[in-house]
């Protein structure tokens, strides 16, 4: 069932026709916003974004800046199996992958580029990846860049783990979980 | 001529033929991992097994010859249920490498796994049968025996094809894994194959490792120039760069690729790739270095001479052809003469060259000089100048130092640029551009691109084109296909 808005389009009055008066109703309240935010600035509800931002309500669920997480020796979890590269509809993830000598994962992301200008934060680079290494959840919405080259984000930059991590888990995955052992 | 029904179908086929072989023929897939068509049946893998009516139990597919009457069945619920078990039992102790595997995307088991199984494992991480991991085995090849399920392909291969035997299995049942035999290294020049042969991740390539997930992957029809064997090819390329070549499996030449021959993309992004003309020792850009160079021929006259090549198209050698006779020259040669033959009883030629044959194609419409007298006319020193492709010109490289004569060169890479070239001018290698070639049995061999030329760089007919409108002469191509014509 559609609801209908009845509309009173009703005629002007007279004071309406004239023009002016209203005019100058409508200057009042600007010129009333104008007084009001020059002596009391703190009132006004403007962010200046992207110098400022709002923080986020605490339990709002979102995808947010992509990171890309790290295991207990700092290197990071993903092993560059290129899901998230074939799962992405903007095409804004580049991987190039190397091998490691010694670490039996054998293989790791020597580039990883996410080109947020592209990116259309879908989140399906999140649900692609098999070893829970790139998440979406740093609070950070990008944008309000001057330049494309600042929309760039690699490894280096996505590289971030936050309070609590790594889980005392570990990796999904057993070879990681192997070389950690290795490590104690 | 026994006659068989499969899934109720009748068939009649060849004695001696497989359930297997039958059923391919009549388009029924039956899934396997040991069966290659080009190696001897083996029968473990049991991912073949079919029901045949009146036998106690499955049959294996691969090693049952067809009798008169056999009723098969490639699909009841007993022969999916046998699939499913015999996936699990393989898969029980197969690692969760997949992220990490270059086989992915290509895989027997993922295959067989999505099309025929789709079952929870019953197998819990901690109870999995640890194996060893990667290891570098040859040149060419990475081993990780955990991925294996010992179907055994890389063992017959190596005996039944190379006959160098240099793999076994390796203790017994429950323990069994794949090595090397003891003082045995796997450098056959046929190992490559085995990455290919391989259903699963256990052997990959070395070269090909962590370079690209298979399924970005694009394939170009293209042809092996290693040498006269003409091989069919498969380039596989992404973005413009070409990753890996793999066998086209054919009938007349051949079912593998030898290592060399793989390795011949290489070249393509070698990092001394010519794209600007090169004039004795420095680079100029190739307008002015095709004014020098057409100022030298115009210099010489007569005295100007065009060898052709056997590393060159058809196309490519009539072009060369075409501007002999710009040039109004009497010397001109595609007189190539090689031992042919196949020297190790594989793949591998005798003859170095791709293109002997099409060269001779070229003598046969052109005329020109025989190899002998060409020899004998640069020697006397009635030639003083050669325009060449550089590998062609390094088969004279003793006659054009002794004569002196200025050698302008075609070449693709800085390498290949002959000792002593006045000028050399780049141009498209052939997984850039079409051409066609002619193997030591004398087929046709049509080349296709897979990637496009580095910026500047053309095909060589083009570069002749141009290099005969500098010297005042018009070839008139527009096309690698125009230098054809008035040609049979």
């Amino acid at each position: 069932m559609i609801s209908v808005k009845k509309v009173n389009n009703r005629p002007l009055n007279l004071l309406e026709r004239i023009y002016l008066p209203e005019i100058a109703r409508g200057l009042a309240v600007t010129m009333r916003h104008f007084f009001v935010n020059l002596f009391n600035p703190k009132g006004i509800p403007t962010v200046q974004y992207p110098e400022q931002t709002r923080p986020l309500p605490g339990n709002a669920n979102l995808r947010t800046r992509h990171r890309l997480k790290l295991r207990a020796d700092g290197s990071p979890k993903c092993v560059a199996c290129f899901m998230c590269q074939t799962a992405c509809p903007a095409y804004c993830i580049h991987i190039e992958a190397a091998e490691y000598a010694e670490n039996s994962v054998e293989k790791y992301p020597a580039v990883f580029d996410i080109d947020l200008a592209r990116c259309v934060m879908c989140g399906m680079c999140v649900e692609a990846c098999p070893e829970d290494a790139i998440a979406m959840d740093t609070r950070e919405i990008p944008g309000g860049a001057l330049t494309r080259a600042e929309m760039l984000m690699n490894k280096e930059g996505l590289l971030r783990n936050l309070p609590g991590e790594p889980s005392t888990l570990g990796a999904s995955n057993r070879l990681a979980n192997d070389y950690l052992e290795g490590k104690k | 001529m026994p006659k068989i029904t499969l899934d109720g179908k009748t068939l009649e086929v060849p004695a001696g033929t497989t359930v297997l072989e039958a059923a391919q023929a009549a388009g029924v897939y039956i899934p396997r991992y040991c069966y290659h068509p080009a190696l001897s049946v083996s029968g473990n893998c049991r991912m073949c097994l079919v029901e045949v009516e009146k036998s106690p139990k499955l049959l294996t597919a691969c090693s049952t010859q067809c009798a008169e009457g056999m009723v098969v069945s490639t699909a009841s619920d007993k022969v999916k249920a046998a699939r499913r078990d015999v996936l699990e039992f393989l898969l029980i102790n197969h690692p969760l490498d997949c992220p990490i595997c270059d086989q992915a995307g290509e895989c027997g088991l993922q295959d067989y796994y999505m099309e025929y199984s789709r079952a929870q494992s019953r197998f819990s991480q901690e109870d999995k049968v640890l194996r060893q991991k990667r290891r570098a085995l040859g040149p060419h090849l990475m081993l990780d025996n955990e991925r294996c399920i010992l179907c055994t392909r890389c063992v017959r291969f190596c005996s039944e094809v190379t006959k160098t035997a240099e793999l076994e299995v390796m203790e017994r049942a429950d323990h069994s894994f794949i090595d090397l035999k003891a003082g045995k290294s796997l450098d056959n020049d046929y190992s490559l194959n085995i990455a290919d042969l391989c259903p699963v991740g256990a052997w990959t390539s070395r070269d090909f490792r962590f370079k690209a997930r298979v399924w970005f992957l694009k394939k170009a029809p293209t042809v092996c120039l290693g040498c006269a064997t003409g091989c069919l090819a498969e380039a596989h390329h992404n973005e413009g760069e070409v990753f890996r070549l793999m066998p086209r499996p054919n009938a007349e030449t051949n079912t593998w690729l030898c290592d060399r021959g793989r390795m011949t993309y290489k070249a393509l992004r070698a990092g001394d790739r010519l794209t600007k003309g090169f004039i004795k020792n420095g680079l100029i850009d190739l307008e002015p270095a095709l004014r020098e160079a057409a100022t030298r021929i115009d210099e010489a006259k007569g005295a100007a001479a065009v060898l052709g090549s056997p590393w060159l198209s058809v196309e490519d050698n009539a072009a060369l052809a075409l501007l002999a006779a710009a040039m109004k020259t009497e010397h001109f040669c595609f007189d190539f003469k090689f031992e042919t033959g196949i020297k190790d009883g594989i793949l591998i030629n005798k003859d170095p060259s791709p293109n002997a044959a099409g060269a001779a194609l070229v003598k046969a419409g052109k005329g020109g000089l025989g190899m002998e007298e060409f020899r004998a006319r640069l020697n006397s020193g009635a030639i003083k100048l050669v325009v060449a492709e550089a590998r062609a010109a390094a088969l004279l490289k003793e006659e054009l130092k002794a004569s002196g004569a200025r050698l302008i060169a075609f070449a693709t890479n800085r390498a290949d640029i002959p000792a002593g070239a006045y000028a050399t001018l780049p141009y498209a290698s052939y997984f850039e551009v079409p051409g066609t070639f002619i193997n030591y049995q004398g087929l046709k061999r049509a080349v296709e691109p897979a990637v496009a030329a580095p910026e500047g760089v053309k095909p060589l007919w083009e570069v002749l084109n141009k290099l005969a409108a500098y010297s005042g002469a018009s070839l008139r191509l527009d096309s690698a296909a125009d230098a054809m014509k008035g040609m049979a």
